[in-house]
């Protein structure tokens, strides 16, 4: 591997990582034991690329990254993109199958809060132990030991077992031992969707002083929308490949965008016995009716639907729910309440019945969103198709701070100050 | 695997109320800290760390040296939380070879088995003092797998010196032996038994039966832990394997020497030789398994080596299928 200026500096390198996995429960065990023979007669090397034994697949592969000292890099995808994976090869946890990772410096994780924890023994044992699985000795916690319990908030429980702590008392505890962690490199995984807003904040700030003090942290968490408050870029995986390594906000798009596509084909998988009629297609123009994906904060917006139906349809009526993946339905809106109403007559549109909705000025944030569009006869019971995930557009800028310099969240709401 | 430059490792965790200049964001107030800093240098890729076994065999020695705080907090752990639900307290440790003892003896007494031998002591000191060994070599020996399967959320997550869990093992085995050995010396007293001066020479001796027994079961450890067989199995032969052992009974030098089936039975059991030697050189002072014992003696520590070898190599492998189960 050439060692050139640039990377030794470097707190981590990952080098064209690959990691193979098998989801057959008897194959892997199997496997499991061949490998282990290989690697105890010395013969472990580098798995020739694309190479799998049956039910085998690639949980990672060909990854490569990398992170300087006082960077916090987030690592986002879908569920089983490979993002656990790679935190916990990492960690040295499990072993590569091709490629190289090299940490140059102390490393830490934060996996798990409370690793250790007996629940007969009392909150103060159980910080010794604690800590000692995060290797700390007892002298280091001896020192800190008034700082840890300050900052959990758990003064006058200390001495009774853990078993009587409630789940966020006991997170507390955990976080805040493992808060006196400083390694150069900390990793995070999915350790701060916990606890009270209050703790929570406090918990980002310790990271943001982290950062600051030359901490590079990699976090992998699906809560994206926190992510803002410590993550200057991020990488994101989808299927095990590395599809977007920069920004956080362009990170985040994509990821919301990989969400709405798996939402899209799972509908549609739902969705594929002959139907009567169908929403054919849905397109994102500008106001200026060209194709446009890319808008921003206060742009109008039309979607234009076309439907299609084997049979007339009297008075159908159709829903269009506007979505961001990371929170959900920002609004619905549908023809029955603007008391529009229309019929879908394969007679009279042969080529299918086009309807367009405007959005004036939408006041929406930063990030990706898409739609759902359902299609109905008068009726509720009568269903024809639902299009998930569909009509995809991105709200690039400008941008936004979550620092509270600026504004953040979904929408940017009309508002005034005013000093008395 | 991991190549390690030895490393200096500074801690600090003075928090110091100053204004960093480099903050994330401007006009917050964040501290400065201490930062853990060390210039080691890791490396993980697909090789096998066995490739280079000094290299190997050293940093297993400094994980042991590193792992030392952590093996005995988790002892303590243990210990504490094992006794402090209970009742009887430490005295669940006693029960196990008393128990077995005491069954045996009534079913000798009851005419169901004979000894064999010529016996000058007590039988029931006979048979305590051999299931205190003989349940000492199966602890040892079953416990590589169940520190393994105790601690699987603790290995499946992070990352600590894996040679920990062994100390906190070897911990308890040592000292369910130091408690049960206790035991001997009221029945030692009761039964009149005066022991032998060369019991200076069993202690060792049964030290290197935990290692043996303890590399036994490191190098099954991984299979072990793969395949749930390899437990079932030892739990239905175990009965088996216990009466393949004299502990109830005596293999006299001349049985050995003329017995076929008899000395066959030893050399193929590998409880056998390291327990009887140790049983008998406490109680008679002498015993027809010095030359089958000192050959396992020899064994023992290259045995536990190896053990520690497949035990340290194995675990990656074992954590990727945690998830699994």
């Amino acid at each position: 591997m050439s060692e050139n200026s640039d990377n030794s500096k470097l707190i981590l390198n990952v080098e064209d990582v690959s990691k193979v996995f098998c989801r057959n429960l008897k194959l892997a065990m199997r496997y499991g034991l061949y490998d282990l023979g290989k690697e105890i007669v010395g013969r472990g090397e580098d798995r020739a690329e694309g190479q799998l034994r049956p039910g085998e697949f690639y949980s990672i592969r060909n990854a490569s990254f990398k992170i300087e000292p006082g960077e916090c890099v987030a690592l986002i995808g879908p569920n089983g993109a490979g993002k656990s994976t790679m935190l916990k090869m990492i960690n040295g946890l499990i072993k590569p199958d091709r490629g190289e990772i090299r940490i140059n410096g102390k490393i830490g994780a934060l996996i798990e809060l409370g690793t250790g924890f007996n629940p007969i023994l009392s909150g103060r044992e159980n910080v010794y132990i604690n800590a000692a699985v995060l290797g700390m000795s007892k002298r280091e916690v001896d020192e800190v030991y008034d700082e840890i319990v300050d900052f959990a908030e758990l003064h006058d429980v200390m001495e009774a077992p853990v078993k009587t702590y409630s789940s966020g008392m006991r997170i507390r505890l955990g976080f805040s031992v493992a808060a006196n962690l400083r390694p150069q490199l900390l990793l995070i995984d999915e350790v701060l969707a916990v606890g009270d807003v209050g703790f929570r904040m406090k918990c980002f700030k310790h990271l943001r002083t982290l950062v600051s003090n030359g901490v590079s942290i990699i976090l992998v968490t699906h809560a994206i929308g926190m992510l803002q408050r410590v993550a200057t870029r991020s990488v994101v995986f989808n299927r095990g490949r590395i599809v977007h390594d920069g920004e956080l906000d362009a990170g985040c798009a994509v990821y919301e965008e990989i969400l709405g596509a798996s939402e899209r084909i799972r509908t549609e998988r739902l969705q594929q016995k002959t139907r009567e009629a169908e929403i054919a297609e849905v397109t994102v123009v500008n106001k200026n009716d060209e194709p446009q994906t890319e808008f921003q904060t206060n742009d109008s917006l039309k979607i234009r639907i076309l439907l299609k139906s084997k049979k007339k349809i009297e008075n159908a009526r159709v829903i269009v729910a506007l979505n961001s993946p990371s929170i959900g339905t920002v609004s619905s809106v549908s023809t029955a309440y603007q008391e529009v109403r229309f019929d879908v007559d394969p007679a009279v549109h042969p080529d299918g019945r086009m309807l367009t909705l405007s959005f004036q000025e939408l006041p929406l944030l930063l990030g990706a969103y898409h739609f759902n569009i359902s299609l109905f006869g008068p009726e509720t019971t009568e269903f024809f198709h639902r299009r998930s995930g569909c009509g995809n557009f991105r709200i690039i800028g400008p941008p936004i701070d979550v620092y509270g310099m600026g504004i953040h969240g979904i929408l940017k709401v009309d508002h005034e100050w005013k000093l008395d | 695997m991991i190549q390690i430059s030895l490393f200096q490792t500074h801690l600090f965790f003075n928090v110091t109320e100053t204004t960093s200049e480099s903050s994330t964001l401007e006009n917050e107030v964040l501290p400065t800290l201490e930062i853990q800093t060390s210039d080691q240098l890791t490396v993980y890729n697909s090789q096998s760390e066995i490739k280079n076994p000094v290299e190997m065999f050293k940093n297993i020695a400094a994980d042991f040296w590193s792992g030392r705080e952590l093996g005995w907090r988790l002892f303590l752990r243990n210990l504490r939380g094992l006794y402090r639900q209970t009742f009887l307290g430490l005295f669940w440790a006693f029960l196990p070879p008393i128990a077995n003892t005491a069954v045996w003896v009534f079913l000798r007494h009851q005419g169901v088995f004979e000894i064999g031998g010529d016996m000058e002591i007590s039988l029931t000191v006979y048979i305590l003092t051999g299931m205190i060994l003989w349940q000492t070599f199966i602890d040892a020996f079953q416990m590589p797998l169940k520190v393994i399967n105790q601690n699987r959320g603790m290995i499946a997550k992070l990352r600590f010196p894996r040679e920990s869990l062994l100390l906190v093992g070897l911990g308890e085995v040592l000292f369910d032996f130091a408690i049960r050995s206790l035991l001997l010396i009221p029945a030692f007293l009761w039964y009149g038994v005066t022991p032998n001066l060369a019991v200076l020479w069993a202690l060792p001796i049964a030290l290197l039966m935990i290692l043996f027994a303890a590399g036994l079961g490191m190098l099954i450890m991984p299979i072990g832990s793969l395949y749930q067989d390899v437990n079932r199995f030892i739990g239905i032969a175990m009965p088996f394997w216990m009466l393949t052992t004299p502990i109830i009974y005596v293999i006299t030098g001349d049985m050995l020497e003329n017995d076929p089936n008899t000395s066959l039975l030893v050399w193929l059991n590998p409880a056998a030789p390291l327990l009887v030697w140790a049983r008998d050189l406490t109680l008679f002072g002498e015993s027809p398994f010095v030359l089958p014992g000192m050959i396992l003696a020899f064994l023992a520590i290259p045995i536990f080596l190896l053990g520690l070898a497949v035990f340290r190599i194995s675990i990656p492998v074992i954590v990727e299928r945690m998830n699994a189960y």
